[in-house]
């Protein structure tokens, strides 16, 4: 059983990283053949898998926006995703909350305006589940957006940071958001520095937000760099496969 | 020397007209992950939207009264009045046709539409369109020389294939489309056709 007084000592967290370490991530871009842009993001035990379909006819028809597209996001995590009791009976109101404001977040990013009267699908399915899951499907989503050839304004980058005792803290782990004292996941637009997400769950004081407004964009980039390598990776990949079927003929 | 850009990168320090780029504060930032070189920046992945004056092959998915809705491989359709065809269409029939003009929601209205013949076709992403023709059609040439088929390329990515060796078409087609980034594509597409044409002995049928 852990205890809140496990998850900061010596400066060093539960997991041995210190205030500023991310988990590992890893970022995996054009999984499904199916899907017009997927990615699989793996941030330590979180497993999330994002898949776009679209731009397409808007369905149900009143739901159009004649000038510009609409974007239907969807957050759901897998029966089998937590430790605990969320996801296990589907759709609930946490997953609708998180649908929601992802939506918000790439109709901000994606220049909706160059597909009138259409939709686009982007679905983030959390298969494991370990803290940070919103960040994560929205740091999938803005991969599998890319990938789709979906334009963008910029790749949105997911990341929290949260309060233990005294000690700011980013990118929190499941014990960390549960038994720590604060959280405040954020999407931001790196080349623009806006953002377009900010939640808080918890207490924080105004010099807390401005030190976790400071981590979070400092820590961006590293994600950011991550988002980068994945769809060059799949642009590496298709390159290979090229070359492949040229030797083998 | 091409290198990829991302979405958010910035292609050109003044603001510039660029397919898969956008402007904001005066300056041009790819929108797509995309190749760049020198001038050029062209996108990895795209989708069709209807242009005016664009040549495309659309599909009769609907029939109405006075006329026809046609898919063009796009989030758009387009629509074609009874009155400017002389044939009549059945549903899944393919028309070769110009758009005339595009309303504020991009749909399309058509003009001088041509039924195309029995044959196969594939739907390929748009943004390849241009590979596919080659420069001032060279590799249609190329493709129709050693296969002996009739090929005819929408602009919206729609390729129909009739006649000759349609089946080896259509597999240049789709290499052509899965390597339409790389560079010393024709040479490579001669070399297979070259190679195919001599094992099966010709043109086909």
């Amino acid at each position: 059983m852990v205890e809140k007084a496990d998850l900061f000592k010596n400066g060093k967290r539960l997991d041995g990283r210190g205030p500023m370490d991310l988990r590992p991530l890893k970022i995996t871009a054009g999984v499904l053949d199916r899907a017009q842009g997927s990615a699989l993001v793996e941030w330590g035990r979180n497993k999330v898998l994002a898949a776009v379909y679209g731009p397409h006819e808007v369905l149900p028809k009143h739901l159009a926006d004649p000038p510009k597209a609409i974007i239907n996001a969807r957050y759901i995590m897998a029966p089998f995703s937590g430790q605990e009791e969320h996801g296990r009976s589907g759709p609930n109101r946490r997953s609708i909350e998180i649908s929601k404001v992802a939506k918000h977040v790439f109709e901000n990013a994606v220049l909706v305006d160059q597909f009138p009267k259409t939709m686009i699908d982007v679905h983030m399915e959390v298969l494991q589940s370990d803290g940070g899951t919103r960040v994560a499907g929205i740091t999938a989503g803005a991969v599998a957006l890319a990938d789709a050839g979906i334009p963008l304004r910029d790749l949105p980058v997911g990341l929290s940071a949260g309060l233990i005792g005294e000690h700011m803290v980013l990118d929190l782990d499941k014990y960390e958001d549960n038994l720590g004292d604060s959280d405040m996941p954020m999407v931001i637009l790196p080349r623009t520095g806006e953002i377009l997400l900010s939640q808080m769950d918890g207490m924080l004081s105004r010099d807390d937000i401005s030190k976790a407004f400071d981590m979070i964009f400092q820590g961006a980039q590293k994600v950011r760099d991550k988002q980068i390598e994945a769809l060059r990776q799949s642009y590496e990949r298709m390159a290979a496969q090229a070359q492949q079927g040229e030797n083998n003929q | 020397m091409k290198q990829l850009v991302f979405p958010g990168d910035k292609v050109a320090d003044e603001p510039r007209r660029i397919p898969g780029c956008f402007v904001e504060d005066g300056k041009t930032y790819a929108a797509n992950v995309s190749l760049q070189s020198d001038d050029h920046v062209v996108p990895l992945k795209g989708y069709y939207v209807p242009k005016t004056g664009d040549d495309i092959i659309g599909i009769v998915d609907e029939e109405r009264f006075s006329g026809y809705n046609l898919a063009l491989n796009s989030p758009y359709g387009a629509s074609l009045s009874a009155r400017d065809t002389r044939d009549e269409l059945k549903l899944r029939d393919a028309v070769y046709a110009k758009i005339l003009a595009v309303n504020e929601v991009k749909e399309a209205v058509l003009i001088e539409p041509q039924k195309l013949a029995q044959g196969s076709m594939i739907a390929i992403d748009a943004v390849k369109v241009p590979r596919i023709s080659g420069r001032n059609g060279s590799m249609l040439d190329t493709l129709a020389k050693f296969t002996g088929s009739r090929i005819t390329v929408g602009k919206n990515g729609i390729v129909h294939v009739e006649g000759g060796n349609s089946e080896l078409a259509m597999k240049a087609v789709e290499k052509i489309c899965r390597e339409s980034h790389t560079s010393g594509l024709t040479e490579r597409i001669t070399k297979m056709l070259e190679e195919q044409t001599r094992k099966t002995g010709g043109q086909g049928d």
